[in-house]
């Protein structure tokens, strides 16, 4: 692959890509917070606790990050305990950020042990991750699971945000045919769930989760193309309402209750446009749109952080899921000299020299998401902290150890500062609770109250 | 359940005497007003017969089944029971009273007499006026928008894959009172109207040519060899020769693929691509998961042929990485691919090269816009005028086309956008109107209440949304413009009949009548209810499969539209010699000589169980619980679709059907002799003496249709009788009895049926007049299906429509 169109075309690719990066916070000194709080503000004239506020007033964010095929174990726990602990290998990239962060040690999932299903762990482990549900095992349209939690938030986040929540994932090409062991594709490739029975599936298309965000064209001219989408939908909305009045008194009976049908569904639509504009003007990344999908895997996962970062600083949602790979994956990594599948190398048998490629592998990823959290660490909030500061990342898997395919003693690390509710720089052992209870935790930080259980959560975590 | 308007409102308004009443369904049942001499003729003609056959259990004190003749204040009251009275003919008719267990029965003459009176005094109906009741506003249901879209604008939408499921009423998905429009489907209306139109409307006056091609088009010297997939490993070069008319630039645009295997393989390749014999570029293939690399290249070719070939010339492996062989499966196959996965050739990019869209003229009769501004209004006042009366089905009038030719004006006046452009937003609003989504009916013009004909748009949509699940077409369109569809009636339908699109009515009407839908989907384990013996599939595995399931729905298909096309008689669908089957199918059921996949009609052989739909694998297993047959679903089944005498839903606290087990102290028992326990349950025996041995008469049947001389290790007696008194000894003198002396029960359920799918609303008891017309002419004319179905359209309910006052009196232009 050594021809010049080939090179010409990597180098256009990686400096659209760099374009994109370095454009990124340049043009955003600061976010158009002032516009984006005021719904918060009338929330709080209501009596109820402001959501996903932070006691400066800033906005707290929550995220989930996901990789696959679990992590190996000796290479992951740190030593020692509380406050005074080691960084294990995998999280050595984390070591600048050891205050930033917290390990969390004997989180469970329950579920997505094999009960009476049998085999399915990659598929359970995925489904399981943010619900705490067990996942029905269907192979065709009864899927069943749980809410997840980003999902329970996101649902009483209302108008506080331009978006609810954000599902993003790099797990562009799907395998076609029969997923893992009679379950359904749909546990494997979602991890958010807007109810037991309907995922919410997410975008693995850099341009297109950016277009969604800040709308279509080069710098200068989202605005206007937004506009337009949403001036094309009015025009629709003017129309056919004028239609369905003229119409509605015209008819009788039940004639009129169906068209008041029809009626109630075009105000809605109507509301939520108005509510787009109540946030004024779209923020514009001064930075080119990300073309599609990046080849390099690396890449592609970056600038999935980097949309996630921007939509955090932009307050364009305080409610993310990442997945990097659908459990069980087997990419090879050939940029890491690793050509084998990861599934395959996470079934080590305690080969020497597969447990090494694991063991590079987990860094990888966390090379990843430790440039995100630098990332977000280096973007200041409205309140003067770091957007870190202001957020609660949960980075983790549904599998524990790859290799006997576990589900105890989740491998999950905690970043971020919670907005000064959570107490990082720890390593926490929880000797075996519900990963659920974890979930409960940070909804009560977003200020989500009345929420009993999550999943099979038992309680909340004490310590955090 | 609504609540039941005040009656002396409806009756205002009704001004005919009809009132709101609850029973349990959906629709409010319509209470009738019996003529004044109904009284006078209740004590002359009808209480003698109800004294000598049915008081001695519902009069002088005794009130069996909650219904007491003495019951009432007056004559009047009693007259005017209109649900007491419509429980009265048809359990008369249907022999279920009075039992046949309590004596003499009354006579035909008897009979004859009691239905008279209530249909024509407590009724009050006139056969030359007959209420045609009124259909509620409906909206499209998914088969129906997918359809429409179709005809519209020749695009086909997946609406079952984009819009939620539509409900259901009366058994049927047409239903106007159940199919709603929640927000949630309106913003997928909005949605889809962009989306549709941005796939279906060419967005430009011209385009550039394309040629697209893939792997498959792409041939080895020996002509045989596809590009779908090549081997690393092999040397080979494929090519397509692409024939050029115009000296011209021509771009190319090539999109190739590498695969690996889920092991490791070590081979690698370099793929060469050349054009007219020069090399182009060289891609390295080795092993990776999917990867695809996209090139374009430019050309100035001069007419003639141009051959754009790929030539894989292997290199030496690379080095194996030292992994044990993995412990978890069998030794892999492994393999690196190279794939074409797409090569276009568009051009000539020169624009004076330029041609129309193939499908613009569809939508731009009259070419590209004129470039004045006057012009392009005009052209598009008649593009939307002829696409908004098409899609509404009806006129439209003209300040509403003018205010669609301003929403495309707003459009295409603006720098940048093109004409289409400005023409599909227009459009796009006609798609999302709820003259669209819904369909809207009007009485013909200058019609003066209460009752009208429908006029004949409205009439071209009833027609066409019955027989076809879509909108009218050209023809149908244009005898109604022309005021000639009424009179032309006949031979429409006998053309629409005949139409592919017939066969809508064919997948529709079985689909929920029959349930065939659902064999889709009915959760039986193939593997516990055949038993190991049973015939493999391809895979060597017993399994209810969806070949095996669709093979079934298709079976049930071909066999109603063998009728519908013959037009031949109902009876068949209950008793035949012949069915539709193939090969997996025949084996299923036992008939020698049918191979292949192809469903084919097929001689039943002397003495078959099989023909008629109830022994068809649909039926038996739409009506079947997951591991065992279910002899109750299969009655009701009878009851509710064959004999149009479903019982009432079983009441609360009823004994489990498995309870009965303990009566057979640890020995296992067959159904029947469970169902037998059950029904010395008096709570249970008045509806399953009714169910039961109709049920049972089909044990022979397993839960899949499959044939089977024992259940639970015991021989199975099918044998039964009637509800109304006549003896079977198995299946093939059940259906003997069905076609014979119960067929006017089965006439008249057809019709009700047919009836109901048809105008989309649930019968009420002034219906009864027009199903019994149409029982009678099925009876005098062998039940031909045309008598059905031309019975139902000639019907007052489907040409006629009442007139509400509506909030104002202006047409629905």
């Amino acid at each position: 692959m050594n021809t010049p169109g080939n090179r010409a075309e990597a180098r256009a690719s990686s400096l659209s890509r760099r374009q994109f990066l370095r454009g990124v916070g340049v043009g955003l000194a600061l976010p158009v917070f002032e516009s984006a709080l005021a719904p918060l503000g009338l929330a709080a004239t209501v009596g109820a606790a402001p959501l996903a506020t932070t006691a400066s007033g800033a906005p707290l964010r929550m995220a989930y990050v996901y990789f696959p095929n679990g992590a190996h174990q000796d290479y992951w726990w740190p030593t020692g305990a509380g406050a005074n602990f080691s960084l294990g290998r995998t999280m050595q990239p984390l070591a600048a950020l050891r205050g930033s962060i917290q390990v969390l040690g004997g989180l469970d999932h329950k579920n997505a042990a094999a009960g009476n299903d049998g085999a399915g762990d990659h598929a359970r482990a995925n489904a399981t991750f943010l619900t705490g549900a067990r996942a029905r095992k269907t192979d065709s349209a009864d899927i069943q699971v749980g809410v997840s939690v980003d999902q329970i938030v996101a649902q009483r986040m209302g108008s506080a945000t331009r978006f609810a929540s954000m599902e993003l994932s790099c797990d562009a090409v799907r395998k076609s045919g029969r997923c893992d062991s009679g379950y359904s594709c749909a546990y494997q490739y979602n991890l958010s769930w807007a109810s037991a029975t309907t995922p919410m599936a997410p975008e693995p298309n850099p341009r297109l989760v950016f277009e969604r965000l800040f709308g279509a064209g080069g710098p200068g001219e989202r605005q206007k193309n937004f506009r337009h989408r949403q001036e094309t939908q009015r025009s629709l909305l003017d129309f056919v309402l004028d239609d369905a009045r003229a119409l509605q008194r015209q008819l009788a009976g039940n004639d009129r209750h169906k068209l008041d049908e029809y009626l109630t569904g075009v105000r809605e639509i109507e509301q939520r446009i108005q509510r787009a504009e109540k946030f004024g003007d779209l923020p514009d990344p001064q930075s080119d749109t990300p073309a599609g999908i990046p080849t390099n895997y690396g890449d592609h996962m970056d600038i999935m952080y980097d949309l996630m970062a921007l939509a955090f600083q932009t307050d364009s949602t305080r409610v993310a899921t990442l997945l990097l790979a659908g459990d069980g994956s087997n990419r090879a990594y050939p940029q890491i000299g690793i050509p084998e599948g990861h599934h395959y190398c996470s079934h080590h048998r305690n080969s020497e020299e597969l447990m090494e490629k694991i063991g590079k592998i987990d860094l990888y990823y966390m090379e990843r998401f430790a440039r995100f959290l630098k990332k977000l660490d280096g973007i200041k909030d409205v309140d003067g902290r770091s957007v870190l500061h202001n957020s609660m990342i949960v980075y983790g898997c549904g599998n524990s150890d790859g290799n006997r395919h576990t589900h105890d003693n989740l491998p999950i690390v905690l970043a971020g500062g919670g907005g000064g509710t959570l107490t990082p720089g720890h390593y926490r052992q929880y000797g075996g609770r519900p990963m659920s209870d974890l979930f409960l935790s940070l909804s009560d930080r977003m200020g989500v109250t009345g929420v009993a259980r999550i999943g099979d959560s038992r309680g909340r975590v004490a310590a955090l | 359940m609504v609540p039941t308007p005040d009656s002396r409102f409806w009756r205002a308004l009704f001004g005919l005497g009809l009132v709101g009443a609850v029973v349990g369904m959906a629709r409010a049942v319509e209470t009738a007003t019996p003529r004044p001499s109904a009284a006078v003729t209740y004590r002359r003609d009808v209480e003698p017969i109800l004294k000598k056959y049915c008081h001695e259990c519902h009069a002088d004190g005794m009130d069996k089944g909650g219904v007491a003749f003495d019951a009432y204040k007056s004559d009047a009251e009693l007259v005017g029971q209109t649900k007491l009275w419509l429980a009265a003919l048809k359990n008369t008719r249907a022999g279920l009273m009075p039992p046949k267990d309590e004596g003499t029965r009354p006579s035909a003459a008897e009979l004859d007499t009691l239905a008279r009176w209530i249909k024509h005094e407590a009724f009050a109906l006139d056969p030359e006026h007959l209420e045609p009741g009124r259909v509620t506003v409906r909206r499209l249901n998914r088969v129906e928008y997918r359809n429409t879209i179709r005809d519209l604008l020749g695009y086909d939408f997946n609406a079952e894959a984009e819009f939620p499921p539509d409900d259901s009423g009366n058994g049927f998905d047409n239903n106007g009172d159940v199919l709603t429009v929640s927000p949630l489907l309106l913003e997928k209306y909005l949605a889809a109207a962009e989306a549709i139109v941005d796939k279906a409307l060419p967005k430009v006056g011209s385009v550039m040519r394309e040629r697209s091609y893939t792997g498959k088009d792409f041939r080895g010297e020996n002509g045989r060899v596809g590009a779908e997939q090549l081997s690393a490993k092999k040397p080979i070069t494929v090519s397509k020769v692409v024939k050029i008319d115009q000296a011209a630039t021509y771009q190319v645009v090539i999109e190739l693929e590498s695969r690996g295997s889920f092991d490791f393989d070590p081979s690698r390749c370099d793929l060469v691509c050349r054009v007219d014999g020069q090399e182009h570029f060289k891609d390295r293939i080795e092993w990776s998961e999917r990867k695809t690399m996209r090139r374009e290249l430019q050309f100035t070719w001069q007419p003639g042929d141009h051959v754009i070939s790929f030539e894989v010339v292997p290199l030496p492996p690379a080095k194996m990485p030292e992994v044990k062989p993995d412990p978890f499966g069998p030794p892999a196959q492994t393999r690196v691919d190279a794939r074409v996965a797409a090569v276009t050739v568009r051009g000539p990019l020169e624009r004076r090269y330029w041609t129309v869209p193939e499908n613009h003229a569809r939508f731009f009769p009259a070419g590209p816009a004129p470039e004045d501004a006057q012009g392009r209004d005009r052209y598009a006042r008649q593009i939307l005028g002829r696409f908004a009366e098409r899609a509404f089905r009806r006129p439209v009038a003209p300040d509403q086309v003018e205010r669609l030719v301003g929403l495309a004006r707003q459009a295409y006046v603006q720098q940048g956008r093109t004409f289409e452009e400005g023409v599909g937003r227009a459009m796009m609003a006609v798609l999302a109107s709820p003259r669209f989504i819904f369909r809207l009916e009007e009485p013909v013009a200058g019609a003066r209440g209460p009752v009208a004909p429908v006029d004949e748009f409205a009439l071209a949509s009833r027609l066409s949304y019955f027989l076809w699940s879509t909108m009218p077409d050209e023809t149908l369109f244009d005898l109604a413009r022309r005021g000639e569809l009424r009179s032309n009636l006949a031979a429409q339908v006998s053309r629409m009949l005949k139409d592919s699109r017939a066969q809508a009515l064919v997948r529709n009407f079985t689909g929920q009548w029959l349930q065939a839908r659902d064999v889709e989907f009915v959760p039986i384990n193939g593997r516990i209810v055949l038993g190991p013996d049973a015939p493999r599939n391809r895979e060597g595995r017993i399994e209810f499969d969806s070949g095996f399931r669709r093979a079934m729905r298709s079976e049930t298909e071909f066999y109603f539209d063998h009728i519908l096309q013959g037009d031949r008689s109902l009876l068949e669908l209950i008793d035949s010699d012949y069915t539709f089957l193939n090969e997996r199918l025949a084996q299923h059921y036992g008939i020698a000589g049918v191979t292949g996949d192809q469903m084919r009609l097929v001689r039943l052989p002397q003495g078959s169980v099989r023909g008629g739909v109830l022994t068809q694998g649909t039926v038996l297993a739409v009506t079947s619980n997951p591991t065992r047959t279910s002899p109750v679903k299969r009655g009701l089944f009878i009851l509710d679709n064959f004999l149009g005498t479903p019982p009432p839903p079983p009441p609360a606290n009823v004994p489990n059907l498995e309870d009965a087990k303990k009566e057979f102290k640890g020995r296992e028992p067959r159904l029947s002799e469970m169902l037998a326990v059950h029904r010395e349950n008096k709570l249970c025996s008045s509806c399953h003496n009714r169910m039961d041995p109709l049920g049972l008469a089909f044990e022979n049947f397993n839960a899949l249709g499959g044939w089977r001389d024992t259940e639970a290790r015991q021989p199975i007696d099918a044998s039964g009788e009637l509800a109304s008194g006549e003896r079977f000894a198995d299946v093939k003198s059940l259906k003997q009895l069905l076609v014979g002396p119960r067929r006017a029960d089965f006439y008249r359920c057809m019709a009700e049926k047919m009836l109901t799918y048809a105008l989309g609303r649930g019968l009420e008891f002034y219906d009864v007049e027009t199903v019994d017309a149409i029982a009678a002419r099925l009876e005098r004319e062998q039940g031909r299906i045309s008598v059905l179905l031309t019975g139902v359209i000639e019907s007052s309910a489907f040409q006629n429509r009442r007139i509400l006052p509506a909030a104002s009196s202006v047409s629905l232009r």
